[in-house]
């Protein structure tokens, strides 16, 4: 009960003479004759001047007759006779003392008892920042504007609740709309609903609230006058330097002739492929068939040719996989040929692991051949003579030292005994290895030999690609 | 031992592959093309495996549609796709739950391997 007694006296307590002293507005008391008989702090402080020069001036008289504005006159003259009171009357002037000002006025006709003639009571208030700023604010948008409809790629302006701001001309000529169709709009509802997609609506939501971009989300479908299109979907989140608003930019890149281009280049990928294939295929077929006629003993080599033939379609497929371009990155390429020969020699129970460990180099895909090769002929070796018991680790190393690349086969088995080598089939395989060397220009680095495990390291040129020709292309 | 349909539009592989089979004791039943296949498919010829390229003359995924229409038919059919291209995701979205695949070029071991698998199911 207390706090609310409190309550009362103080608001009764307030003084008139205490309001207008508080409030931020210019505040001028005028009579019937436009003489000043008060104004506030906010009115000597906003205009510079003092109660000694005016009180008892007449307005248009008060301080060099800066205030003698036509607009003004015509507000006090012609306005307020006739009504009792005027808000929002703006009033632009040069001012001596305080430079050019936009003013808000509200002008009320006020009486006191026995007053019958009246006072005007003015309340001025300094817009000009207010204005100067929508003005900065709508010539960076109609800057904004010419920049978005130079941008050749069809672009809108979101706001906040995703509803379009403004669309570029290249979107409205694009999709065949007018700006009144789009404005106010949300994305989803436009044309036939093309763009209502869930994942795109998810990513578009955090946009403005997580800064998150999005980055070429594909969409592709049917559009009315333009047929089967694709558009690569970009947007960022856009602000204004000292507008709290953020808006988003949706870019709408049509990719569609992009897209056949790599399409058709796939198809001819495959078609190539295919027959490639197909051809190993009958290779490796009369190699059976003649292995069906073939004394025993000879079999194994047919088999072992086979197999070889089956390593060359397995890197022609990693070639295809882990090229960037016109260059074939080695330390996944090792990775692939690492899981291929897992999948194919080792099987899920073998107690042999193979590790890769390679710095992202990149080789020619001409030479991709004899180092997958190379490769395949010391880590099948590895895999059929270093383990007789069935478990041990073998390690594909490649790095780069200098100006050439040292590509490691190691394994921690048995170790290569001398006479190994005038065995016929390990002979044939280190035959191979000599001559894929000696096709990628390199050496074999001697290496002692260890109680157990074998290392095989040899120095190969650095086989780069040219900076030059490693731009990627289109797959 | 079972009745293997082999689908494939390049002869000499066809029956390299019949030769390969049948050498393991299988009967085999061929066809070049799609259509071909379906005849088969539609008549009263017992088979209990397909073996299917993908690629099929001009038909990218031939063998996958072929596939597809032969499990409606046959539901209990057990398939084995082949193909010398790179697997697409396409490709995997087509393949029929619980079927296997063999790479081209495949061995005899290989092709062995997978048909042996095939029937175990």
């Amino acid at each position: 009960m207390a706090d609310i007694f409190i309550e009362k006296k103080a608001v009764s307590d307030i003084a008139a003479s205490d309001i207008v002293e508080t409030v931020p507005s210019a505040l001028i008391v005028l009579d019937r004759n436009l003489n000043i008989t008060s104004a506030n702090r906010a009115f000597y402080q906003t205009f510079r001047t003092s109660p000694g020069e005016t009180e008892g001036c007449l307005i248009y008289a008060l301080g060099n007759r800066q205030w003698d504005i036509p607009a003004l006159r015509t507000l006090l003259e012609s306005v307020i006779p006739h009504r009792a009171s005027v808000e929002g009357f703006e009033v632009e002037h040069d001012f001596p003392t305080i430079g050019r000002r936009t003013m808000l006025v509200n002008a009320r006709k006020i009486f006191s008892p026995g007053d019958h003639d009246g006072s005007i009571l003015l309340a001025i208030e300094d817009v000009s920042e207010e204005r100067a700023a929508r003005a900065d604010s709508k010539r960076n948008w109609q800057l904004t504007q010419s920049i978005v409809d130079t941008v050749r790629d069809p672009l809108v302006v979101l706001e906040n609740d995703m509803t379009i701001v403004t669309a570029s001309k290249a979107f409205l000529t694009m999709f065949g709309v007018t700006e009144a169709e789009t404005h106010g709009r949300r994305v989803s509802e436009l044309g036939q609903h093309q763009w209502d997609v869930p994942a795109l609506r998810h990513l578009m939501e955090k946009v403005l609230p997580e800064n998150k971009p999005i980055e070429s989300f594909e969409i592709e479908d049917n559009f009315p006058g333009l047929g089967r299109r694709v558009f690569n979907l970009n947007a960022r989140k856009i602000s204004q330097p000292g507008n709290h608003a953020h808006r988003m930019l949706l870019v709408f890149e049509d990719i569609t002739d992009r897209k056949q281009r790599e399409r058709d280049a796939l198809s001819l990928t495959n078609e190539i492929s295919h027959r490639i294939k197909n051809n190993l295929q009958v290779i490796v077929g009369l190699i059976a068939y003649e292995a069906k006629w073939t004394a025993a003993p000879c079999v194994q080599g047919y088999k072992t040719m086979q197999a070889r033939i089956g390593a060359i379609a397995q890197l022609y497929d990693l070639i295809s996989q882990t090229s960037r371009g016109r260059t074939v990155a080695v330390d996944a390429y090792l990775r692939e040929i690492a899981n291929a020969m897992s999948a194919s020699l080792l099987g899920n129970m073998s107690g042999i692991t193979i590790e890769v460990k390679g710095e992202p180099l990149e080789i020619d895909p001409d030479r991709a051949v004899p180092f997958g090769l190379l490769v395949n002929e010391l880590a099948t070796n590895a895999i059929k003579h270093a383990f007789p018991h069935g478990s041990g680790h073998i390690m594909l190393r490649v790095e780069q030292i200098g100006d050439q690349i040292e590509l490691v086969v190691s394994d921690d088995g048995v170790g290569m005994k001398g006479n190994d080598l005038v065995k016929s089939p390990e002979k044939r395989g280190s035959d191979y290895v000599a001559i894929f060397v000696r096709q990628l220009g390199g050496a074999i680095v001697p290496s002692k030999q260890e109680p157990t495990g074998t290392t095989v390291r040899i120095r190969l040129p650095l086989l780069l690609v040219p900076p030059g020709s490693a731009e990627p292309v289109a797959a | 031992m079972a009745v293997i349909l082999i689908v494939e539009d390049d002869v000499f592989i066809r029956e390299i592959a019949e030769m390969m089979i049948q050498d393991w004791g299988h009967q085999t039943l061929a066809a070049s093309d799609v259509d071909e296949a379906l005849l088969l498919l539609r008549s009263a010829q017992p088979i209990d495996a397909l073996f299917t390229d993908i690629y099929l003359k001009d038909l990218v995924l031939g063998g996958c549609n072929l596939a597809l229409q032969a499990i409606a038919l046959r539901p209990d059919l057990r398939v084995l796709y082949t193909t010398g291209n790179t697997i697409t995701d396409k490709m995997k979205a087509l393949f029929i739950e619980g079927t296997r695949f063999l790479g081209k070029p495949y061995t005899e071991n290989q092709l062995k391997k997978s048909v042996t698998e095939l029937l175990a199911v």
